[in-house]
Order: structure tokens, then sequence, then C-alpha cells
């Protein structure tokens, strides 16, 4: 019989029945990078900040890592919307616009 | 169905933060709003649940938002169901692993299959999926994040929006001022009241991390089905601003708007119990979705909120207050 | 070698469902497919098939589980008829597109309204386009090897396909034939356990069915298809090991009977195949030259085979056990099919459809008298009057 295959090039070629690799543990899932839409950005202030995680385990986006002994937060992904600050039991976070800073995320030509 | 158990690994109570499991499954690069509940639900579970698990996630906004666009975020296996059957895709999930680990065609443990149902697919659309899924009692835990709407689709009503609440099909208007008019299905009091071999029901909110993770840990260790129902606010179809989803969870529990509760043993435990309730005022005007209510209406919340309690035992009702 | 045995189209089902070893099996029930579920349900009980049997919320649920199931690397069956298999049929294409080879049978059952128990195809025909694999069987013998030759085909991982397994309610699910039961080794051979591709195992963490931008949506489209075109050599390859292993030896796609120098030909699927050879003998006798066309698979269709079939007749009668109201040509399914497949070929036979065995009646051998007649009337005046007859209401 004759073959109806379609002929896939293949760069479109796409998983086998869409089945995809799982990103790693405490990873991340880089086709989506979520950080251009962060307004305000939270700074943590180190000396106030006493380790109690609560800005860890309520970060929707696992975007507060613990790195050397202190919290830090993951601009890449944060999308700023603030929870951090809100939870934080000693007023350590700072939410600060984005234009204030160099690397500042809103930028019409970053978003576009 | 299971005929012959085969081995689980038991997971341990999780003490307080500071160990609260240090490795996420549920990772970043996803499309969840900003300040999301659901997500926040989604990340906790995935925390306690650890490494041996498979989530089923039925359509919802943690489908949608989450696998956009042929990527998935969880670092553990995960299949998309339809949002009508989590409850049959978790289902054959665990009746796959019974039949092979037994007959000797699978190496390994038997895993943590958890069904992440939104309220749609889990007390709507998905009820008998659910339900059919307690009933015979596969070895699998059915999680409904409640963000009391169809949030994916643009806000639309579900069984579990409260009274009163706007939603795009139940907007307010002269003729309908109150805007949603029926009472919400208490969906965990469905499992427990009609499914007697599930051995395990609790309700949970992500403003209690470490009430949730254990919960979530004891309906896995259980043998069998389990059921939770986790109260996940949602700031764009409830409106408040992006930062406030773990206030506005808290103030569900201390308004009793949501009650935190175990069953197991045929016996109700209350878990976390505010020595003073407040008003329910104080959560309905925080949320734009409550803005339109007149005196009258909240004092109808505030009376069906104090027999909802007084059903848990509960007797600290507030006086509603119509004027 | 194997015994010998008296089975219905279900209790054949059932025997190979037992040989082939499946995992997980849902029921629900339904007449007339049902007690296919009876005997495996006795089967698990007695502890002679290892099998989760479970007791599925309707049949919806019956596919979701199945769904499952087979993403987590089981093998599967479930089955339905009639109501029952449209109830479940927003499950149909996520099985398909997972690329989940699960297995259902078909016992055909009319369409409510109004209630009818009888045989008639539009249940099963109505899921034709959902990307599994379909075909039909005419004797409990044919049942017993196609439910084996599905498995292989639908688990070939070339395809990775589910499949619907056919046959008529009560005609042939319920009216006993004799059955060659092969030995368990013959079927081991033939069909080696299921290796799922990409199960769902936290050992090696994988996402099944995410969402997808609308770009990515022909890529996905067009491997599915080609999955479907890849079940053409693995259907072939398949019936060449069951020859092979078993001794019987079927053609892959398109039987037929009675058709070396036949003029007219009966185009037909299922169990009123039967009646169409007996026909065909006294209608022999009386000097008219009509043949068999049966087809054995609706899906993947054999375009190419009933180009090389269909062209050498004079006029062909499509036998339609099914409807479609409103259907191009206003008959059946098979019909537009069948002429779409020979629309590029020169040289093609004049065709019309024969509504028939509607609601589960037995299409009689007047019948097929009377479809011979109207084909030989088309095949001497070299046109067709009308495209469509239906039986019992024609001059």
């Amino acid at each position: 019989m004759k073959s109806h295959e379609v002929k896939i090039a293949k760069e479109k070629l796409l998983p086998e029945a869409g089945i995809v690799k799982a990103p790693s543990p405490n990873g991340e899932q880089e086709t989506m990078i979520t950080g251009c839409w962060r307004v305000l950005r939270p700074v943590i202030d180190r000396e106030k900040c006493t380790m109690c995680r609560s800005c860890w385990i309520f970060c929707p986006d696992q975007a507060i890592e613990i790195a050397e002994e202190k919290m830090a937060v993951k601009l890449k992904y944060c999308k700023g919307c603030g929870i951090c600050a809100e939870v934080c039991p000693v007023g350590a976070i700072e939410r600060v616009p984005e234009l204030d800073f160099e690397d500042g995320v809103v930028r019409l030509e970053k978003l576009f | 169905m299971a005929t012959q158990k085969v081995e689980k690994t038991k997971l341990d109570r999780v003490r307080s933060l500071a160990k609260a499991p240090m490795d996420d499954y549920y990772v970043s690069g996803h499309r969840t709003c900003a300040g999301c509940g659901p997500a926040i639900n989604y990340r906790m579970v995935a925390k306690a649940a650890g490494k041996d698990t498979i989530f089923v996630g039925p359509t919802g906004c943690m489908y949608v938002a989450n696998t956009s666009y042929l990527c998935v975020p969880w670092a553990v296996p995960w299949i998309h169901a339809q949002i009508t059957n989590g409850g049959g895709i978790g289902s054959g999930i665990s009746a796959a692993y019974e039949a092979r680990i037994r007959k000797g065609k699978y190496k390994g443990k038997f895993p943590n299959v958890i069904v992440m149902a939104g309220d749609g697919g889990s007390s709507d659309i998905g009820l008998q999926s659910l339900s059919g899924a307690m009933y015979r009692n596969h070895d699998l835990l059915f999680i409904a994040y409640d963000n009391e709407a169809y949030a994916n689709t643009g806000i639309q009503v579900s069984p579990t929006t409260p009274y009163g609440a706007r939603t795009t099909f139940t907007p307010p208007g002269p003729v309908v001022p109150e805007g949603k008019k029926l009472w919400p299905k208490d969906l965990a009091k469905l499992i427990v009241g009609g499914h007697p071999s599930v051995a395990y029901v609790a309700t949970a909110s992500i403003g209690y991390p470490i009430d949730l993770m254990n919960k979530v840990r004891k309906a896995l260790n259980v043998e069998g089905a389990a059921f939770m129902h986790i109260h996940a606010p949602c700031p764009k179809g409830w409106g408040f601003p992006a930062n406030k989803a773990i206030e506005i969870a808290r103030l569900a529990v201390q308004t009793g708007m949501w009650t935190m509760w175990e069953f197991e043993n045929g016996e109700y435990k209350i878990n976390i119990e505010p020595k003073k309730f407040k008003p329910v005022s104080q959560y309905l005007e925080v949320q734009d979705r409550f803005n339109h209510l007149t005196a009258e209406h909240k004092a109808k919340i505030q009376n069906f909120v104090n027999q909802k309690l007084a059903m848990l035992g509960i007797k600290v009702p507030v006086e509603a207050v119509t004027a | 070698m194997g015994t010998k045995k008296f089975l219905t189209g279900l209790g054949a089902t059932a025997t190979a469902v037992k040989m082939a070893d499946v995992d997980v099996i849902t029921s629900f029930p339904i007449r007339p497919y049902t007690g296919v579920m009876m005997i495996l349900s006795q089967m698990v009980a007695n502890g002679e098939l290892d099998a989760e049997f479970i007791h599925a919320d309707g049949e919806h649920a019956q596919l979701s589980i199945c769904h499952g199931a087979s993403a987590a690397g089981a093998r599967t069956f479930t089955g339905s008829s009639g109501v029952g298999v449209t109830y479940a049929f927003e499950t149909y294409s996520p099985i398909s597109g997972g690329r989940c080879p699960v297995q259902m049978l078909i016992a055909d059952r009319t369409l409510d309204p109004p209630g009818d128990f009888g045989s008639e195809h539009t249940d099963a025909l109505g899921c034709r386009d959902q990307g599994w694999i379909m075909g039909w069987a005419e004797t409990p013998q044919e049942v017993f090897d196609n439910t084996l030759i599905y498995y292989r085909v639908g688990e070939d991982p070339r395809v990775r396909l589910p499949q619907f397994n056919c046959h008529d309610g009560y005609f042939v699910s319920h009216i006993p034939g004799e059955v060659e039961i092969p030995d368990q080794s013959q079927v081991d051979e033939f069909l080696p356990p299921y290796r799922p591709v990409d199960p769902l195992d936290p050992q090696k963490p994988v996402g099944h069915g995410p969402q997808i931008f609308p770009d990515q949506g022909p890529a996905l489209e067009a491997m599915r298809h080609n999955a479907m075109m890849a079940a053409m050599p693995a259907i072939e390859e398949a019936i060449d090991d069951f020859g092979r292993i078993f001794g019987r030896k079927y053609a892959p796609f398109v039987e037929e009977f009675m058709t070396d120098d036949a003029e007219l030909a009966f185009f037909i699927n299922g169990a009123h195949a039967h009646t169409a050879r007996y026909a065909i003998k006294h209608l022999r006798e009386r000097g008219i030259k009509v043949g068999l066309v049966k087809i054995r698979f609706i899906r993947p269709w054999p375009t190419d085979l009933l180009q090389e079939s269909l062209s050498r007749f004079k006029a062909v009668g499509v036998v339609e056990t099914n409807s479609s109201f409103g259907i191009a040509r206003g008959g059946g399914i098979l019909a537009p099919e069948v002429c779409g497949s020979l629309y590029d070929v020169p040289q093609r036979p004049l065709i019309a459809s024969f509504m028939g065995g509607l609601g589960g009646e037995p299409i009689t051998l007047k019948e097929f008298d009377f479809i011979a007649g109207k084909l030989k009337k088309i095949a001497e005046s070299g046109k067709i009057e009308k495209p469509v007859y239906w039986l019992g209401f024609e001059e």
C-alpha cells in the first residue's frame, strides 16, 4: 500500500504524543520566564531577616531561595506579587519600583 | 481495589517551617497570575508529597496556566485529565500500579497519586468522577483546590462560589441585587457523608502551610482513598491586590467563612479554631466580588456561617448585624 | 495445539482478553456488550485472570480509568454499546492523542431514541474520527482473533493508538459459533507484553498532555495522522504473523468472496456479511455475477486497496447499517467514504447505498436479492436512478 504519511521536517517535529520531559527538582521551566512581569521588586534587608522562611514557603513561584544562610530573590522568575513582603513578620522586605534599578525589567524594549 | 497490599513509603510529620522539606517539585516558570493562591497550594502539596508522586491535572487554571506551552513546571510525572474525569484518571493510575506491581511487571515503589482538581472539576462537572474514585477506594489523594469559581475561563460561578459573590455569570443588577443567590455546596462534607470507605478527609488553607503539608502527608499515608478540600484565594477572581492572598486566606478562617477540620475514624476534629471569630463583614469588605452587598445580605451570610460552625460543634457565633 | 469451543462473540472476547493478560478492566452494565464483563469478573473471582476489575461510574469513567491506567503502563480493556459508547465520547480524542493503546469492545446497539437493543453501527461509526483504530468482526472466531490482533497493532511502537474492536450486538455478541482457542504459548509469541513508552513513573518524570501554542497544533496532528498511517503496515505484518502462528489467514483489510468474475458487489462491514455470503450463493445459482467485498478495518481506511478492488466491478451496493441524517448522498456513513476513495480512479463502478438492518433488523436474503436486482439494473443501464435505497420502503 502507498504511504500517506506526512513528511515532517525535523525542526517541526514535536515530542511524540505531546509527552514532555519534566524539569528537575528545584529547577526551572525556562520556556516561561516570568521575571519580566514584575513592577515592584522585593528587596530583602539581610540585617533584619530572621530566616523564619515565611517568604520562602508562601512564594507562588519558588522565587525565594535560601542563599548563604539568608533569603534571596530569584529575579528571573519573581512576578513581583509582594506576598513575601506582606507575610514577613519583621518587615525586612521592601518593594521598590523596577524603574529605580539599572537592570530594571519594566522597559518597553524588554517586553516586546 | 487492592487485593494484596504493595509497599508504600510513609511520610514523616513536618514539625516547623525550619524543618519543612527543602525540595520543590513545583518549580519556577509558569503563567499563573502574580500572587496566585492555587499556585501556592500546588507548591506546598508537591513539597509535602515529594518525589515519588504522580499528579493528575484536570482542566482548570492549574492546567492552563501551568502547562503552556508544551512544557510542565512539575519535577514529578503529571498528566492532563479532562475537567470531567480527574477521579477516573487517578483511579486508573492507581489501579495500574496495583496490578503491575502485584504481577511483577513494575519494579519500584507504589507512587503517591494526587488528583489536583479545581472546584469545578471536583464539586461540579467532576463530582461523579471524584465520588466514583472515593467509593471504589483506590489508593489516591483527591485534592479540590478551591478558588470558588471557574477562574480559567474568566471567573464564572461554580457550586462553591459563596452566596452574594459577583462572578461573570452572577453579575448583580436591580433584579438580582446579591449576585449569586445560592448557598455553596459543602464538598468535603459530601465526601464524608456518603463515602464510608474513605479513611481520611480534611480541609486546609494556604494560609496555614504546616497544617496543610501535614494533612497532605497524613492523607497519603492512609491506605486507600483520601480527600482534601483546600481554600486557595484568587486575586483576579475575588478582586483583591496580588500581595493579599495569604491575608485573605487567614481572614476566611478567622471569620469562619472557611473551617479547618479533619475527619478520621468516624470523627471530626477541628484543627484551627480562632479564640474569637471576627465578623464576616471584615472578610467580605476587602474583596471586590462582595462590594455590592447590602447589610442585609451580609447578615444572611453571617447567619449561614454561624449555622455551619454550630454543625461542627463550634459555638462561637457572631451576631448578625442588619443595620 | 489449541482446543475448540462453542462461544458467543462476548465469550470469545473474554477468552482472548484473558489470554492477553490484561492488567486493568473497567466495566459498566449496558446491553448487549455487558456479558463480556460478567464472564471477565468471574474469571477474576476464580483467580484465572490476575487483573484489577473496576466497577466504573459510567462509560465516561470506564474510558477515563483505562486512560490513566494505560498512561501508567497497564494493558487495559473496556467495552460498551449504543448510548454508552456516545456517553464516553469526550474521552476518545484525549486517549488517542495521548497515544494510549486502550482496547474497547463495541457490541453495537442502536442509539436512542427509541429504546432499542438491536444492532446498528451508528454508535461506533459516530466515533470514527477520534483517532482510534476501528473495525468489525463477522464471527466469534474473528472476534477472538481481532482482540489479539488489535492489541498487537495498537501497542506497536510505530502506532500506539487505541482500538475500537467492534462486532454486531446479538448477531455476533450472543450467537455462539465454533472458536479455536490457541495455546497460551502461541498467544505469547504473537502478543509480547505491553512495553509503554514514557509512562507515568516517578523514576523517570514526564508530563503527559500539556497545552500547546496554536502553531504546535499542525505538527502534533500530523504525527497522530502518521501513527494511524503506520497502523497499515503494522496490520499487514500482524496478520502475516497471525497466519504463521495460528494457521488462520485473513485478508488484512479487504476480504473478498466470489468476486473473481463478478460484475456486481455488495460492500459490507460486520455480521451481515454472513447473510450476504448465502445470498451470493443463491444469486450465483440464478446466474447473477455478484460477489462480496467485506471491509475489516474502517480506520485506517484502506483507500488504495479499495481502489484496486472496487474498480473491477460495474456496480457496487454499499450496505449501510448506520445512519447519518443529512450526509452527502443522503444515505449512510460508508458510501461517501467509498465514493471518496474511488474519485481519483478513472475506471470506477456505479455506487448506490442500501440502508438496511436499522434498529437491529436482520437483513434478509430477500433484501440481498433486491439489492442485487437494483445493482443489475444500474450496471445494465449504466446510470444511477437514485443514490440511496431504504430497504423495505422501495418498489
